[in-house]
């Protein structure tokens, strides 16, 4: 099977050390779950649900325990059986603290669980499934995209007849450092990745589908390209694309594989395309085959400042804590705990924070890779070097609306397109005078978004 | 354990790269022209790039001490000043008036508008316009290489003493006046190449602004825009006018070689704080200043005009700025 691989590449971006060595070999690892769990009842984007269990009540593994009736969002579910012991304020990754529901794990019921991947071959056929009910599995599975954002993907893989989708893109770049469960699910989970990606194709009404993945992952490639090359229904490539941040970004993926820019301010099915992560397609299997809901999924644990690092199948509310403390605990030079990968992943200090639906890694830095200016919040003025520019892969002006942000300008900010920003972060990650580029944009759409909030109340 | 993790925004790792390695890297690209005048001139240019760049740096620190802002100079910004500065004197500039220059780059020119970063002018640049005016005497006396005899062909109206030297762009204004043949003159072009002419200290030997400007390039310090628009569209008119009337004009050769072509082009212009930042903003800029330099050398009464072509398009900038304001990738929003 002769291996396709396209030079086509977005503009801008950067190359920031791989470190995949470090866990890109380690089998993917069930972990049995700790003695208490905290499930956030807000783990995509959208409105977040409310709990459907009190205090006391005792829970199944997979029974449902949080749910909202609005369009985009995704239900919850315990991934252990046990009592809910609590339904209180608890630490979350990225919006500070939301309401979770605490289940103390029954101790008759706490075996680990193994990913199914045995139970999925070459023989799969999405014959038997119709559309209506992969659509009710996967919203009753409680599924969001797994790359990162989150977003329900329900919404996004139903029929939409305003939005007709022509090709189903799939995203197994992994283009943030240090972060291999994509890969380690690419390779153990061949059949279960691609099962899912033919159901997804049959909801979306598709029978176009490219997977793109990084260059430097050449196994990857060859695995999944003779997987595929058994698919006889459907037209599925594999296409080897440049290894390169942000080539797993949404816009950035579709720039390379179809030379289509998906315009500002608008969804990629404004242009007929959609694109799912790998770990994604292999939870819309387990869901619509196995009727499991996504409790579990793959966790890349890495970073030179923990013991063991390596990929594990993670069920969803263990603590950061958990499950550092179950690779061998942090090391002495462990500067930094970040949840997802360096580049956009987000540090947290409180290790009681639970994983997340969303949570690929849990990348553990050292002062080292921080590098001591960033370590210390060293800033020096912007000399205007356009390095930010360059790396851009947006093509915004990243210098401009971080100072814009900075002096309190959310007009000007505007004007140089903040919200066009996908928060990649190359901008800082460039900077010589080591300027929170990023951070500032972040911190600006907050602000806008707050004031809009402001304005309609 | 916990009180030791930091928590900041993301990304979490950066580029080994830090303004004091930017700098450092431009006076590396610098040595070579550095070394070129210690070669020319001998000691005496030594000492006034030394004289320069501890007269920046104490100043720049003496501002911080004054403001009670944390010291700056670590960020080697000064030094660089001091050096460009030097570079663009001629060799036998007084002590003092390279002090002053100094001072006035450093204090007037950078710190008073907020120092690195926020300064409209190129400091150096604008301390050499400074110094023009204040010592205009001292400021084009131009001395015989070391390397070479006094003896050299040299223009008789320009040479009033045994130890001064007109540069290629003196003879190039006394070519266009008909003092003097222009094929005589074109002989001369590779001289300046190699930079055995009269000139400022670090402008006359093109080689080593060549290898530096190389050195600059292939280390990313600078982007190839800035170079290019100003070699070219200097070099352009050059050759324009030199095709037109080449009895009145002298080889482009001499005007890409000679004078502060070269040093402008990859030290000066590049500056990053004071230059556009979009692509299309540098091309416009280093155009412009490479036909303002043009003007200047063909128009203008003054032989050399890299100064204030230079200065020039530093006021531009904030507007070319503002009218290459850039288009997202994808596209301009329909509805904002």
């Amino acid at each position: 099977m002769a291996i396709q691989s396209s030079k086509a590449t977005f503009p801008g971006g950067v190359h920031p050390p791989e470190n995949k060595q470090l866990s890109e070999h380690g089998g993917i690892e069930p972990v049995s779950p700790p003695k208490l769990m905290a499930i956030l009842l807000s783990q995509h984007l959208g409105a977040p649900c409310q709990p459907v269990v009190a205090k006391r009540d005792t829970v199944q593994a997979g029974q449902m325990i949080g749910k909202s009736d609005a369009f985009v969002s995704a239900p919850v579910h315990s991934p252990v059986s046990g009592t809910v012991k609590d339904i209180a304020l608890q630490s979350h990754p990225v919006v500070g603290r939301t309401t979770a529901i605490l289940i103390e794990t029954d101790p008759d019921s706490a075996a680990e669980s193994k990913p199914p991947f045995d139970r999925f071959d070459s023989g799969f056929s999405a014959e038997p499934y119709s559309v209506e009910q992969i659509c009710k599995a996967v919203h009753d599975g409680g599924l969001v995209g797994m790359g990162g954002a989150g977003f329900p993907t329900r919404v996004k893989i139903e029929p939409n007849p305003a939005m007709p989708k022509e090709i189903l893109l799939i995203n197994g770049c992994e283009c943030e450092p240090f972060i291999t469960c994509d890969y380690r699910l690419m390779l153990e989970g061949t059949w279960q990745v691609l099962a899912g990606i033919r159901l997804a194709a049959k909801a979306c009404g598709v029978d176009r589908v490219r997977i793109g993945i990084e260059d430097n992952k050449p196994q990857a490639v060859s695995v999944m390209t003779e997987a595929a090359a058994s698919v006889k229904d459907l037209d599925i490539q594999v296409v080897a694309i440049k290894t390169k941040y942000p080539q797993g970004g949404e816009r950035q993926l579709i720039r390379s594989l179809l030379g289509k820019t998906v315009p500002t301010g608008k969804i990629p099915p404004t242009i007929g395309v959609c694109v799912l992560n790998v770990a994604t397609c292999a939870a819309i299997a387990e869901a619509v085959v196995l009727n499991k809901p996504l409790t579990h999924r793959v966790t890349t644990v890495t970073g030179q400042a923990i013991a063991k690092p390596g990929n594990y199948y993670v069920p969803v509310g263990m603590t950061v804590g958990d499950l550092i403390e179950h690779c061998g605990g942090l090391t002495e030079q462990a500067a930094k705990v970040v949840m997802g990968g360096p580049m956009m992943g987000f540090a947290v200090a409180d290790l009681t924070t639970p994983l997340t639906k969303t949570s690929g890694a849990v990348t553990v830095l050292t002062q080292e890779d921080v590098t001591r200016a960033k370590h210390q919040k060293q800033q020096t003025p912007c000399i205007r070097c356009g390095r930010c520019l360059t790396a851009c892969p947006e093509g915004l002006n990243p210098t401009k609306i971080a100072h814009a942000v900075k002096y309190n300008r959310m007009d000007l900010a505007e004007r140089y397109y903040m919200s066009a920003c996908i928060e990649c972060g190359c901008c800082s990650y460039v900077c010589p005078a080591n300027i929170e580029i990023t951070g500032y944009i972040k911190t600006g759409k907050i602000l806008v978004a707050r004031a809009k909030k402001r304005m309609q109340a | 354990m916990l009180s030791k993790l930091t928590v900041s925004p993301a990304p979490h790792i950066s580029q080994k790269l830090s303004t004091r390695r930017v700098m450092a890297d431009v006076l590396i690209g610098l040595l070579p022209a550095v070394i070129a005048a210690g070669v020319f001139f001998r000691l005496r240019a030594l000492l006034v790039i030394a004289v320069c760049v501890v007269a920046c740096v104490a100043s720049e620190w003496l501002c911080n001490v004054i403001r009670k802002r944390p010291a700056s100079i670590g960020d080697l910004s000064a030094v660089v000043t001091g050096v460009i500065l030097a570079l663009s004197l001629p060799p036998m500039a007084p002590y003092s008036a390279a002090i002053v220059g100094s001072v006035f780059a450093i204090v007037i020119a950078k710190m008073v508008f907020g120092g690195l970063g926020s300064n409209v002018f190129n400091p150096a640049m604008a301390a050499r316009a400074f110094m023009a005016a204040s010592f205009g005497a001292a400021m084009t006396t131009w001395t015989v290489p070391a390397t070479v005899d006094a003896s050299l062909p040299t223009i008789a109206a320009a040479n009033t003493s045994a130890t001064t030297q007109a540069t290629p762009l003196a003879w190039s204004k006394a070519v266009q006046k008909g003092q003097v043949e222009a094929t005589y003159i074109n002989e001369q072009a590779s001289w300046a190449f190699w930079g055995e002419v009269g000139g400022c200290l670090g402008e006359t030997s093109a080689l080593a602004l060549l290898i530096g400007g190389a050195y600059l390039l292939i280390r990313r310090t600078i982007t190839w825009h800035i170079p290019a628009a100003v070699l070219l569209s200097a070099g352009g008119i050059a050759l324009a006018a030199w095709l037109i009337k080449p009895e009145a004009y002298v080889n482009p050769l001499l005007h890409l070689f000679g004078g502060g072509l070269l040093i402008c082009a990859f030290f000066i212009a590049t500056d990053p704080v004071t230059a556009p930042l979009s692509v299309k903003g540098m091309w416009i800029f280093g155009i412009g200043v490479g036909a303002l330099i043009m003007l200047i050398r063909i128009v203008g009464e003054y032989p050399e005009g890299v100064m204030y072509a230079v200065l020039i398009m530093n006021a531009f900038t904030p507007l070319i700025d503002r009218f290459c304001k850039l288009t997202p990738a994808g596209g301009v929003p329909d509805v904002r």
